[in-house]
């Protein structure tokens, strides 16, 4: 393992040192001609959780890989403060700034402000109603939808289903609106209980319910989890009562204890789907990096999702998210917002 | 005269009464609620916010508070994993450093108290920010599981240990196999272990005396700073109990910051108030309170009520318990006199 680490690091050094900086930098359009010169600023929304530390890191490795100083705001779930980021950052004089989640409310004013200043913006998962602005977005409605089409392939259009959702928060909407176009078009598929709850610690607290659900719906062979903390209560619940053989569990996002949970021998959560955090933030800063250049990366810019299942990870014996992305290259990487110029983060 | 003996019942026994109506009313209602395994899931729920309640009970007899329950279970949680995950120690080890922090948190709550003067919510409300903050930055924000990155690069090779994981999943057999989970039994033996100290000893005692009058107590001998540190030391290690088994459950270190575990348990000490007609913090009490908050989400859970009901529900009976306490109770005191 060391060893393999090593050698990557070597050849990682190698290709910076040889030929892989000064050339790209000859390459790279102004103002990336002189990357040290660009700052660009990310400003968070949400930042604790597994998620958002990959979003981080992708962020970082593209920022690195394009040579620019890279400055890291970070308002832990304050509209307001994070509002007054935004002109921090203007007043810092950076060139680019992504937003990272946010209020609609809060952001759109600030946000125009700094187009005002003059300074290219990137917004990721939150809309600032700016056409200036392009969205980058994993989409959550694919995340749900290749969920469910895993699971009418698996068990037809005739089951009975559990549904775990908690309204009002707007990426569960998006993936719940899947749910909806599924069940509709599939009336043989019957949602027998619907529940879950955003309480501290997440698959705790879905675990009791999932297991009053479960008690109560014995007939219950599908559970639909669309957030992997639901997903990981569900199945300590499925354990728990000692149905793992009989019920399935698609769910959406993964990390690499969720990888260890789906590995689990009998484990009753067959699929998830799942965009890359790490890619989207790679690509959030490619699309800045974009529009900096002078180029139109679209206004909206979609990370797709892709579909992992149990099976693959068995058969490939997965057992991070390392090798996920290692096995599944579509996984570690998303042909989106990729001219020529951009140099790739190394792996 | 039979007014009075009816509010003396009322106020005696009217929660247990209808504690007994709802689990009626549900077993009636909601198919599936009247089973054993449904009464053992419904302990279940509540075993680990038990523990954490039975630990702030102690620290409400000294006439103290303690803010930092939550977030010193969730310390546990992260470092039992920690301690398994990535240093590789066996499950003895992980749990004896967990205890070992429970009671050093708590005995820094105590001295802060005691010694600092600081006021008890204050010093439990910065133990309670410190502790969110310092049990994320051994993995920068990351939960832990195995096969995680590790900061150099490498990836984390250990794993909950068998017997760890054993705490927090196994199940014992009472009539039906694999019934009980070993948490129940845990909260149960605390729950009982608690009660016969606060009630039945003389340091029990000495405790109430303490959170009635400070200074009466202090004036007959006793040594108030040691017993009120000990007090935040009981319910640190309750916390690291608490957090150990959910770590256990989980099989995982999730990050969390351990408010919902933090104001699930004041309510099951506050509620716990009014069993008996009690009106002061006792462990009885307390394994009420919380087994009621349970019975109560189980049954809306499976009646399909949505979540947000759940914590409007909670409100309610911590509202009504609290009239029952203080308004009630006062009214008998002044019927007596």
């Amino acid at each position: 393992m060391l060893r393999r680490h090593l050698l990557k690091a070597t050849a990682a050094t190698a290709l910076v040192l040889g030929a892989g900086l000064p050339a790209a930098a000859q390459d790279m359009p102004a103002p990336f001609d002189n990357p040290g010169d660009v700052t660009i600023a990310l400003v968070r929304y949400l930042s604790t959780g597994d998620f958002f530390q990959s979003y981080l890191s992708g962020v970082e490795q593209q920022a690195e890989a394009l040579g620019v100083d890279l400055r890291v705001l970070d308002s832990r779930q304050d509209a307001a403060l994070q509002a007054d980021m935004v002109d921090q950052a203007i007043a810092l004089g950076v060139d680019g700034i992504i937003i990272q989640h946010g209020l609609t409310e809060s952001m759109q004013a600030a946000a125009q402000r700094a187009v005002d200043a003059g300074i290219k913006v990137v917004a990721f998962d939150v809309d600032v109603e700016n056409d200036a602005i392009p969205q980058v977005e994993q989409s959550d409605y694919l995340l749900a939808k290749l969920a469910l089409d895993q699971a009418i392939e698996d068990h037809g259009t005739e089951f009975t289903a559990g549904y775990v959702y908690v309204p009002g928060i707007a990426p569960l909407d998006r993936r719940d609106a899947a749910w909806q176009e599924v069940k509709e078009a599939n009336p043989g598929i019957t949602e027998a209980a619907q529940f879950g709850t955003l309480d501290n610690p997440i698959a705790n607290s879905v675990a009791n319910q999932a297991r009053s659900v479960l008690q109560a719906n014995p007939n219950i062979t599908v559970m639909f989890a669309p957030y992997d903390e639901f997903a990981k209560g569900v199945k300590i619940a499925v354990d728990e009562a000692g149905l793992s053989q009989d019920i399935d569990i698609y769910s959406a996002d993964v990390s690499t204890a969720d990888i260890a949970a789906m590995r689990e021998p009998d484990s009753a959560w067959v699929a998830t789907v799942a965009t890359n955090p790490s890619v989207v933030g790679e690509v959030s800063v490619r699309t800045l990096a974009m529009m900096l250049a002078g180029e139109d990366p679209g206004d909206s810019v979609i990370v797709p999702p892709t579909l992992i299942t149990q099976d693959f990870l068995n058969e490939n014996d997965v057992s991070n998210m390392e090798e996920l992305g290692a096995k599944m290259p579509q996984f570690q990487h998303a042909d989106v917002s990729t001219p020529d110029w951009i140099p790739l983060p190394q792996r | 005269m039979g007014n009075d003996r009816l509010l003396n019942f009322a106020i005696k026994y009217g929660f247990l009464i209808l504690l007994a109506g709802m689990v009626v009313y549900f077993g009636l209602a909601a198919p599936g609620f009247a089973s054993p395994r449904s009464a053992v899931f419904v302990l279940q729920s509540v075993a680990i916010t038990g523990i954490l309640a039975l630990g702030v009970t102690c620290t409400l007899v000294v006439g103290g508070f303690d803010l930092s329950i939550g977030a010193v279970a969730t310390s546990a949680l992260m470092l039992s994993a920690y301690a398994m995950v990535v240093l590789e120690m066996s499950a003895g080890v992980a749990i004896g450093l967990c205890l070992l922090m429970g009671a050093a948190v708590g005995l820094v709550n105590g001295l802060l108290i005691v010694k600092f003067r600081v006021p008890d919510l204050l010093a439990t409300l910065g133990m309670m920010f410190l502790l969110i903050g310092l049990q994320r930055i051994p993995t920068q924000g990351n939960s832990i599981a195995t096969g995680m990155a590790l900061p150099d690069g490498s990836t984390a090779e250990g794993v909950f240990s068998s017997t760890f994981l054993w705490l927090g999943r196994h199940r014992l057999d009472l009539v039906i196999d694999n019934l009980v989970p070993l948490p129940v039994v845990i909260f149960l033996l605390i729950a009982l272990g608690i009660w016969l100290f606060l009630g039945f000893t003389r340091q029990g005692r000495l405790m109430y005396a303490i959170g009635s009058n400070e200074r009466a107590a202090g004036l007959v001998g006793t040594p108030v700073n040691r017993y009120k540190i000990a007090a935040y030391m009981i319910s640190g290690v309750m916390a690291s109990i608490g957090g150990m088994l959910l770590a256990a459950r989980l099989g995982r270190g999730d990050i969390a910051s351990g408010t919902n575990l933090l104001l699930d348990s004041v309510a099951a000490a506050l509620i716990g108030f009014a069993v008996l007609g009690a009106a002061r913090p006792n462990a009885f009490g307390t394994a009420t309170g919380a087994l009621f908050v349970g019975i109560l989400l189980q049954g809306l859970t499976m009646m399909n009520a949505p979540y947000y009901t759940q914590d409007f529900v909670k409100g309610v009976v911590l509202v009504a318990a609290l009239v029952f306490t203080f308004y009630l109770s006062s009214r008998r005191g002044t019927g007596r006199s």
